[in-house]
């Protein structure tokens, strides 16, 4: 018996994973720029198996997304709410709290910043806005604070606690759009009421002011979570509750502090969905923005300045991909596979930059 | 082949290799027991190399681990591997247990190369490892958890089996009840059952990784008579330890690692601890801890009635009661899980206290906030032992971990490094603490160098009481020095020191007195000057010292 | 403070985003004011068309399709080439961005004319056509437009509906004749095309009665199923629906009565129970239209077809119809071709006993439509 099994570990397995050092910022940069360069060219074969030119898919991907000041415009605008929540939900994903319902605070804070653009839109035109941004403030915080103080009191586990409450905010636009915000107008049809001009968020340079708003996050984040010391204690609590307890903090309320503000961030989108981009409250407020901003914010390592460039890539993307459908003929599924690979590329190289493969050497005999 | 159950024995895989009296009481007929082992271990037990290794290398990265490791172990006999932390001597016995590759070098078995891929070759091979962390499932039986993964065989076995464990338990000597279930069990009970399980398994090469880091210093005693027995019947044992009056102790010969290389392979009885220390670190270095005397008198703390429940609302602290001086160090001595923990985290005000008092100039603390507490003049600094979980944030840089007890002093809303980037310097050469810079994440330090860190600041924060957890875990013998000096420097400021400490003659050196924990109530508090190691232990387990019932 | 900061930040944004924005607003006020009386004709390789779908022609059937088979014949109609049709498909029409995201894609395209197809795009249609004069948006089945470039199309399917209801009377035994409606009273484009039926109904068979049951839904085909199933338990043997989907057919199937569908003809859904089924031409329409702004001659002026357009009809009768069916509905069909039956027209009662149309008065096409909130008299809602 052990004749034989000592001849069969004389061989070695073909690739064994092992532990690497930690890499420096450019070489981890390096491997994530290499991962995409595969994941297009990957994307490409895919392209090509379908039975068309993946250069000019690609081409027409990134010329779609700016081929025209309204193109541009078009993926300004599906980048505002992705950066402003990805902004979001580096809050509570810096101190480790999952928040995956950044889709029900971008609900939230859009179903709060409609309450006055439906009923008090004769307010002054910059009062209102500064309300509306508020009120949306306040819903996405509110709701965020809810799996926070169940999650500091009972201990529930956070990231389901805010996937649920995601379905709670839509079924509520549905409630409000079905019976006390119907539109009278609308025949029965539920839907909310267009805002008038004056609840509507102005546009700068043709896209509505949620871009300037999302540039101010970026900054405004970056600097709140590096200098502040609220910024610190959240990064504490993330590496770890107990070092945080250790240095006398009150967890609980950081948790709750930082969530709400997390929320009401994500609130924020939701105030620029309606007053910019939808002028009225309805069931796509947020589209899935929530569960994208997740993967950004991801992708970004928590960066708020690289988290604004892969929103961009991301929006360059979808709007790219959209042009491409209609242009090639290509189903939107297709432009969900191209993203699904180039995840699957930049999250599986985060393997690599922290294991590497060894490979068998060949002809080396372990007999020496 | 007149003996039909002989194959199915062997299939139960109930027959110890290096076994050769076990039969002799056992139902398996001596016909049988000359067929598998007889003569083969009759010539092995001439103390034939068991095990050799040749020019190991290891590199994790850009560190080199193992470099160019010479090794060998005869069977019956008893190989210390000593080295300091971070020697590399972990990492070695990882790769003959199969957890490990080495990048090059090789293995030979009784002679012949072998490479092992997995723990399930190396057990294969007769290797078999007992780790620091037990490998045991909590709620199962001893003899569950010996038999867990052992391949063939069904249910109907079990009884067989069982026999099988207590006849290997009273040969060696060790002392186990098969249907006891690990929860219940000490921590030398559970060490017990780790050897069974590769005892079952039929190894002939036993690996021990720092064996009698949580024993008491009865539980060792009893451990070393059982590697003796072991030895006695040709197994080949390694024993990976830093704690030089047990090599002294037990092993036959010493093979020394310092930074990755083997230094040296001595004779037992050839060798002093002074000898053996010398190589181990690479100069000479005096082996002996201060205990200064100072003329501090008043009480600083006195502890009464304390009562603690962990976080699963077990009563960890019960009913404990002591005074700490000023320029005092009390030491803490118990097995672990005894209550250290909850103490140190319920003074620290990190856990809440259910019953009992802490008076400081005869008024209580619990319950105060932080504020209050450095209001009324007490400054008090843990070290946990959980460094890099509790003490500090392990991918911050020095900076943002020397911010982490003021960060609140700063005025307005943000945070100033300023004052933290001169103290992560300040230390870095105070201490000598070896870094690549300060803002290098905490985490990739050696063990010794984050424990500078997180000493450096608490000491740097003037503290009145300084509470230490496993001050030293980890930390090579320079190191461990330069935080015992630190300890005695503030100790003749006139600060109280609780020192929760496992290194019994450590303690008996260091400490002014030293309390003993068992099961979260105090066993005794004696003076360290007059008291032993045996006294001690005896307090651990529950017994009473000579002096324990004057002072609890 | 920190907050203090942001807000203060957040002002002056906004401050400044007000100041720049009027100016852009202005401008564009101006640009319309002096836009929408000449428009110029556009060659046919310039041309090009987009549809906004709810749903997926590739469905094969229901409404996304009908309106799709439309725009097809519209296409072969004009030549135009298959790349000249931009297609934007399972548009939610309860997405406000996502309609306005498809649509001006459509319009980067250089699409000068735009159809949306269901009933929650108009709000956004209606402000993009303002934001975008150049381009002419025409969008179905509501009600608003603004004279320059924005209209609504829809039709009088309610002629379709009664001459069904003719059909339907006919055919019942128990003068009990149910009809499965997506939305209640507040609707009226399902109140008006009730009281068609219902009047097509009385028609031909005076003593029947219209039990009504709504189910809250475009597009439910259990929901459907269900109330089919509650009307047929009241003692129901016909099923008319205004429905998405084919589930109160089989339901009418499975019991043995009898139906009339919607849409499109039903027939080879419920052989065994179709009438037939008031239909859409939309092809029609879009062929009209789509020249007109070709020519540069449309005047964005809301479209009503009828049954004199081609437009609206009824499917071919299927053999369950009851005998003399046909003659009964062609009778009518001439009737209306001709203008002398108006359906809506006085002296009419609803099922409380108002008259809500006097004797020698119409009713509009557009309270038709738009308007319509009563029940005619031999309906009850259940």
């Amino acid at each position: 018996m052990r004749e034989s099994s000592s001849k069969r570990h004389y061989n070695e397995p073909l690739a064994r994973i092992v532990k690497k050092d930690a890499m420096s910022n450019q070489r981890m940069a390096a491997y994530s720029v290499f991962a995409l360069i595969l994941a297009i060219a990957a994307g490409g074969v895919f392209i090509f198996s379908l039975g068309y030119n993946p250069f000019k898919v690609y081409a027409t991907i990134v010329s779609g997304a700016f081929r025209s000041s309204i193109s541009t415009q078009g993926t300004i605008k599906i980048a505002i709410p992705l950066l402003i929540a990805s902004l979001g939900i580096t809050h509570a994903f810096k101190m480790q709290f999952w928040n995956i319902g950044a889709e029900g605070q971008i609900i939230m804070g859009g179903i709060f910043a409609t309450y006055f653009a439906l009923f008090h839109s004769d307010w002054p035109h910059w009062l209102l806005m500064l309300v509306m941004c508020a009120a949306g403030m306040l819903g996405g915080g509110l709701w965020a604070l809810i799996p926070a103080f169940f999650k500091t009191k009972y201990g529930t586990n956070e990231t389901l606690f805010t996937l649920m409450l995601n379905y709670i905010a839509l079924y509520m636009i549905k409630y409000l759009a079905e019976g006390p915000w119907l539109d009278p107008k609308a025949s029965g049809f539920p839907k909310i009421a267009s805002f008038e001009k004056n609840a509507r968020l102005d546009e700068v340079f043709g896209v509505h002011a949620g871009w300037i708003i999302g540039l101010v996050l970026v900054g405004v984040v970056y600097f709140y979570l590096k200098y502040s010391k609220q910024g610190y204690e959240i990064a504490i609590v993330g590496e770890s509750e107990n070092t945080a307890r250790y240095a006398g903090m009150n967890v609980k309320k950081i948790i709750m502090r930082t969530m709400f503000l997390s929320g009401a961030i994500c609130g924020i989108a939701g105030m620029t969905q309606v007053s910019g981009a939808a002028y009225t409250l309805s069931e796509g407020v947020a589209g899935g923005v929530g569960f994208t901003a997740i993967i950004v914010a991801w992708l970004a390592k928590l960066n708020p300045f690289v988290i604004l460039l892969v929103t961009i890539g991301f929006s360059v993307l979808e709007k790219g991909s959209s042009v491409m459908q209609s242009s090639f003929g290509l189903p939107t599924s297709v432009s969900d596979i191209l993203q699904g690979i180039i995840l699957f590329f930049i999250l599986g190289c985060d393997f690599f930059t922290r294991y590497k493969l060894i490979f068998r050497k060949g002809g080396q005999k372990n007999d020496n | 082949m007149q003996y039909p159950q002989l194959s199915l024995l062997l299939e139960a895989g109930g027959i110890l290799a290096c076994n050769r009296h076990l039969t002799a009481s056992h139902r398996v007929p001596a016909v049988a027991n000359y067929f598998l082992t007889g003569e083969i271990m009759q010539k092995e037990k001439t103390h034939a190399t068991a095990i050799e290794l040749k020019g190991i290398t290891k590199t994790f990265g850009s560190v080199v681990a193992n470099n160019q490791i010479d090794l060998s172990v005869r069977k019956g006999e008893i190989l210390a591997l000593l080295g300091e932390n971070g020697s590399g001597k972990t990492t070695l016995m990882n790769m003959l247990s199969g957890i490990y590759r080495p990048d090059s070098g090789s293995v030979l078995l009784n002679g012949e190369a072998v490479t092992i891929n997995s723990p399930e070759d190396a057990i294969e091979f007769g290797i078999g490892m007992i780790h620091q962390h037990f490998k045991l499932v909590d709620v199962l039986s001893a003899t569950d958890n010996i038999m867990l993964g052992v391949k063939g065989g069904s249910r109907w076995l079990k009884k067989t089996r069982s026999d099988k464990i207590q006849e290997i338990s009273r040969h060696f000597g060790l002392d186990i009840s098969p249907e006891k279930k690990i929860y219940q069990m000490s921590v030398g009970e559970k060490q017990t059952v780790e050897i069974l399980k590769v005892m079952y398994r039929n190894a002939n090469i036993l690996i021990l990784d720092e064996p009698t880091a949580v024993l008491t210093p009865q539980e060792t005693k009893k451990l070393f008579d059982i590697l003796r027995r072991m030895k006695a019947e040709g197994c080949a044992i390694i024993i990976i330890t830093h704690k030089l009056n047990e090599v002294m102790e037990i092993s036959d010969r010493v093979t020394i690692l310092r930074k990755g290389e083997s230094i040296a392979t001595v004779e037992t009885a050839e060798t002093n601890a002074h000898e053996l220390t010398e190589l181990m670190v690479g100069r000479p270095v005096e082996l002996s801890i201060d205990r200064p005397e100072n003329g501090f008198e008043e009480t600083l703390l006195e502890v009464h009635h304390l009562t603690v429940a962990n976080e699963e609302g077990f009563e960890a602290i019960q009913d404990i009661k002591f005074e700490l001086k000023r320029g005092e160090i009390l030491g803490v001595a118990g097995i672990a899980g005894s209550g250290q923990k909850e103490l140190c985290e319920a003074m620290a005000g990190l856990l809440p206290v259910s019953k009992g008092a802490i008076l400081y100039n005869k008024e209580n603390i619990i319950g105060k906030s932080p504020e209050e507490i450095i209001k009324m003049g007490i400054s008090m600094s843990f070290i946990p032992e959980d460094r890099l979980g509790m003490g500090l944030a392990a991918s911050m840089g020095m900076v943002d971990n020397m911010m982490l007890k003021t960060y609140k002093k700063n005025k307005g809303p943000f945070v100033s490094r300023k004052e933290a980037r001169e103290l992560s310097k300040r230390l870095i050469k105070q201490l000598g603490i070896v870094t690549p810079g300060v803002d290098t994440p905490v985490r990739r330090l050696s063990g010794g160098n984050v424990q500078k860190v997180l000493l450096g600041r608490e000491i740097e924060s003037n503290p009145n009481v300084l509470i230490t957890a496993y001050a030293v875990r980890g930390l090579d013998i320079n190191s461990s020095y330069t935080i015992y000096d630190s300890l005695n420097e503030q100790k003749q400021k006139g600060v109280g020191i609780l020192f929760i400490g496992e290194d019994l003659d450590v303690m008996l050196e260091l400490c002014d007195r030293i309390m003993v924990l068992c099961h979260g109530k105090v066993t005794g508090i004696v003076e360290a000057k007059t008291s032993t190691k045996e006294e001690i232990g005896l307090l651990m387990t529950g017994g009473s010292g000579k002096e324990g019932s004057a002072d609890a | 403070m920190k907050k203090k900061l942001l807000s203060l930040i957040l002002t002056a944004v906004m401050a400044a985003s007000v100041l720049t924005a009027c100016g852009t607003a202005d401008s564009k006020d101006s640009s319309t004011a002096t836009e929408s009386t000449e428009k110029e004709a556009i060659a046919l390789e310039d041309f090009k068309v987009g549809v906004i779908h709810i749903g997926d022609p590739a469905d094969g059937s229901g409404y996304s399709f009908t309106h799709d088979q439309g725009i097809v014949e519209m296409q072969e109609e004009l030549g135009l080439e298959d790349s000249q049709v931009i297609r934007k498909n399972n548009i939610a029409d309860g997405d406000a961005v996502a309609t306005r995201t498809a649509i001006e894609e459509c319009i980067e395209e250089g699409c000068q004319l735009i159809f949306g197809t269901s009933w929650g795009y108009m709000d956004t249609m209606e402000e993009l056509a303002e934001e975008y004069p150049e381009v002419m948006f025409s969008h179905a089945t509501g009600y608003k437009s603004n004279g320059t470039n924005f209209n609504n199309y829809f039709g009088r399917i309610y002629q379709a509906r009664f001459l069904s209801g003719i059909a339907a009377g006919m055919k019942t035994e128990t003068d009990k004749i149910g009809y499965v409606a997506a939305m209640d009273n507040q609707n009226s484009e399902v109140t008006g095309g009730i009281n068609a039926f219902a009047m097509g109904v009385e028609s031909v068979n005076p003593d029947a009665v219209i039990y009504v049951k709504v189910t809250n839904t475009w597009f439910d085909p259990t929901l459907e199923g269900q109330a089919a199933e509650a009307l047929l338990d009241m003692g129901c043997d016909v099923i008319a629906q205004h429905q998405d989907t084919t589930a109160p057919q089989l339901a009418a199937q499975n019991r043995g009565a009898w139906s009339c569908g919607y849409n499109s003809d039903m027939t080879k859904d419920a052989p065994k129970a179709h009438l037939t089924a008031p239909i859409w031409n939309w092809g029609v329409y879009y062929t009209l239209t789509a020249k007109a702004v070709m020519e540069g001659t449309w005047d964005a002026a809301n479209y009503y077809g009828g049954m004199d357009d081609g437009l609206v009809d009824i499917s071919p009768l299927s053999e369950n119809c009851a005998e003399g069916t046909a003659e009964k509905i062609e009778e009518a069909r001439a009737k209306i071709l001709d203008g002398s039956l108006k359906i809506f027209e006085g002296s009419l009662f609803d099922n409380e006993g108002n008259e809500v149309c006097k004797e020698g008065e119409t009713i509009s096409d557009a309270d038709i439509t738009g308007n319509m909130t009563w029940y005619y008299k031999n309906v009850e809602v259940k």
